[in-house]
């Protein structure tokens, strides 16, 4: 270990060059995965804060944000009279592409009844829509196009007087804003249209019960709000867990090689030390143990220092992009410092080569 | 100089095999993701590019469809039949859903389409008919495949059961695929008869296309007019626009990385030739003269690498689709000279080490057998 320790050493400019490259790769895919968690969080933001348990979506439809419901008219009243059904809410969303300053912004509008919930959770200013010409929007994205409370902004054409800011409903890839439910009406021109009815059962009857009941209404589908939830992270999972994978993958490699390449550099350099080494009796696992120590210290700690530099970059990532949000479970930390671990592994794998070959008389060679 | 560049470079194969391949890497790292960015825009598009429609009519407000609601009354078709120069006026349903086979579903844009749609077809029908009759779908082959259905079998759309009557090609993406029903079901899944999302519209001289759309919009009130070739623009910045911020992000790190690959690559080569480098120094040769020869090799090296790097890059996209993704990789001419930019930045900046450490290079240190 202490040969290893010196042979790292020697060279500073070098030792620092690799273990900041190795704390990039490691950072690339602590950054990517925090970020998927981040996007899962915010993905079920409107399911995790809006009332009930149960959702009543047009049959076939599972998802929230991955299809658009449309359920057959009077049905609310149908759900109410189901028994252990204390609240019915009901609510008409659809993604919008809003022209933000020329760039386009997804964003999921939700239109309900001020009066029986469904809105905006928490507000970081101003307050509810009373109106048919009144929006709550969402504060990061109204922060990046500067529009402040009682400015008009348009939506399909429409415009509407900005009377709150909502917390907690942005993401990277849309937003959520907020109008009443007859406005909502109004602009995607279908009068008492309702997508979703999110049900509050009693706590007195089972769960199960209510659902199952809910699920005879005619042309509707009842599930459990987390299986809602499930299924939309499942669906955002199916699109980017290829990209994703793919980028964890090169990050990986590139770790690798970097470790790779300054483990083989140090042990081309030091051939003849090594060769002296086996001349007068060390084994090739004695010479290995040095190789794969100088690849699991120049690992570690680029691993380490990556998982540094992810918490810094995800701070000033959060702080001028609030729209992402990066969450690290410790569990991904774990697996990153295992990933790094496996890198200096796989890295040393030359060079341990290089000196299982090599011969003894080599140094009396040269 | 190049010479001694190129065979420093060259001399130990496996630190360039190491090397180059790193820098390789990073650089596939910023062109993979603007190829998955490029090939997304360009499926998301397959639809409108391929519609045979010269005009979009769409709801004011709505400037494409991925991720949009479009609602226009039945009888703007009236007005629009009315325009001159208009050949044919084609009205779509359209809305997101999903595509229910067995126990898998599969996400989908549903477009129910009149009995006799001159435009806005499948523009790519693998097996069975091109248009759904009532109770009808034709539903893209590799969800399909995917699924182990074929034509005659059953599918679920909008909680209906419908029998698949042809397969389509060219239309699935990373994010979804097309489905196509008759816009009689549509009409009577959403309850709603006097609503369609978008006429699709066909002129009589082509040429005409933005002559026309003005006078649509001049006579047409509360529409959005837009010739297919602006619709399809719209359609692909908005995967422009969400993409921009994490492709920045990434771009930042990959170019980042390929930097401390690449200078650690040139440093130690340089490092390990120290004593060269100072007989050629008291051989008389200027600092400038070796700061060419640390200069080439970075180039030379980030070169090798942009190429390797491209290459890795056109290997994935071949690959990507064999291993069953609907994941298309294209590399724009932006993209790659972007990354050819940022490649010969990476070569510059990786250089400066190395300089510092052979201007500071003592020419007696040969002497002394360091």
């Amino acid at each position: 270990m202490q040969i290893a320790l010196k042979n790292l050493l020697q060279e500073k400019t070098r030792l620092a060059l690799a273990v900041g490259g190795i704390a990039l790769a490691v950072m690339l895919i602590l950054l990517l995965n925090g970020f998927l968690i981040g996007m899962n969080l915010q993905i079920t933001s409107y399911l995790d804060n809006s009332p009930g348990s149960i959702i009543i979506a047009q049959n076939g439809v599972q998802n929230l944000l991955g299809a658009t419901s449309l359920l057959p008219p009077g049905i609310a009243i149908e759900a109410y009279q189901v028994e252990g059904v204390i609240k019915v809410v009901p609510i008409l969303s659809q993604f919008v592409i809003l022209d933000l300053h020329d760039k386009k912004q997804p964003a999921y509008l939700i239109g309900y009844k001020p009066d029986y919930g469904g809105g905006p959770w928490k507000l970081a200013e101003g307050r509810l829509p009373k109106s048919d010409t009144e929006i709550v929007f969402d504060n990061v994205l109204a922060k990046d196009h500067q529009i402040k409370i009682s400015d008009l902004v348009e939506i399909l054409g429409q415009e509407f007087s900005v009377v709150g800011l909502s917390q907690g409903t942005t993401s990277w890839m849309t937003s959520f804003f907020f109008i009443t439910k007859g406005a909502a009406e109004k602009l995607l021109l279908i009068p008492e249209a309702t997508s979703f009815l999110l049900i509050t059962p009693s706590e007195d009857i089972s769960i199960f019960s209510i659902q199952d009941d809910l699920a005879e209404l005619k042309g509707v589908d009842a599930l459990l709000k987390t299986t809602v939830a499930q299924n939309d992270l499942n669906l955002f999972a199916k699109i980017f867990s290829g990209p994703l994978r793919l980028m964890v993958a090169i990050s990986f490699f590139i770790g690798a090689l970097i470790v790779g390449l300054i483990i083989y550099t140090m042990t081309i350099e030091r051939q003849q030390e090594y060769g002296v080494l086996k001349a007068v009796g060390a084994k090739n696992i004695n010479l290995y143990k040095i190789v794969i120590s100088q690849a699991l210290i120049a690992g570690g700690a680029g691993t380490i220092l990556g998982v540094i530099f992810s918490y810094l970059v995800s701070s000033i990532i959060m702080v001028m992009k609030p729209q992402f949000l990066i969450v690290y479970y410790p569990l991904t930390i774990i697996w990153a410092i295992f990933g790094g671990l496996v890198m200096a592994i796989v890295g040393a794998f030359i060079p341990a080569w290089i000196v299982s070959n090599l011969s003894p008389a080599e140094v009396f060679r040269k | 100089m190049i010479q001694l560049a190129y065979r420093n470079i060259f001399q130990s194969k496996i630190r360039l095999l190491i090397s180059t391949g790193g820098v390789a890497l990073s650089l596939m790292l910023i062109l993979s993701l603007d190829a998955i960015f490029t090939g997304v825009e360009r499926q998301i598009t397959a639809y409108i590019d391929n519609s045979q429609a010269d005009i979009f009519v769409s709801q004011v407000g709505v400037k494409n469809m991925h991720m949009a609601s479009s609602s226009l009354p039945a009888e703007v078709e009236i007005q629009l039949k009315a325009v001159t120069g208009v050949k044919s006026v084609t009205p779509i349903l359209y809305l997101s859903n999903v595509i229910v086979i067995g126990e898998e579903r599969h996400l989908a844009y549903i477009i129910g389409l009149p009995e006799n749609a001159s435009v806005g077809k499948p523009p790519s029908i693998v097996k069975g008919n091109i248009l759904p009759g009532p109770g009808q779908a034709v539903i893209d082959r590799r969800v399909a495949e995917a699924s182990g259905v074929s034509l005659g079998d059953e599918v679920e759309i909008l909680g209906e059961t419908f029998i698949i009557s042809g397969l389509s090609e060219g239309l699935s993406s990373l994010v979804n695929s097309i489905g196509f029903i008759s816009i009689i079901d549509f009409k009577e899944m959403r309850s709603r008869q006097d609503i369609v999302s978008f006429f699709l519209i066909e002129i009589e001289e082509g040429d005409k296309r933005e002559a026309i759309s003005k006078t649509i919009e001049n006579e047409v009130e509360n529409v959005s007019v837009q010739t297919t070739e602006e619709f399809s623009l719209q359609e692909r910045q908005v995967v422009k626009d969400m993409g921009t911020d994490i492709i920045t992000i990434m771009n930042l790190v990959g170019f980042s990385i390929g930097l401390a690959v690449l200078s650690l690559t040139i440093y130690t080569a340089i490092f390990s030739r120290r004593a060269e480098y100072g007989v050629l120094k008291a051989m008389g040769a200027s600092n400038m003269q070796l700061y060419r020869a640390v200069v080439y090799q970075a180039l030379i090296s980030v070169s090798l690498s942009f190429l390797l790097g491209w290459f890795f890059t056109l290997l994935l996209s071949i690959i990507t689709p064999q291993l069953g993704y609907d994941l298309q990789l294209i590399i724009s001419q932006g993209s790659f000279f972007k990354v050819l930019a940022a490649a010969l930045i990476i070569g510059g900046l990786s250089a400066l080490l190395p300089v510092r450490q052979i201007s500071s290079l003592d020419p007696a240190i040969v002497f002394r057998g360091k």
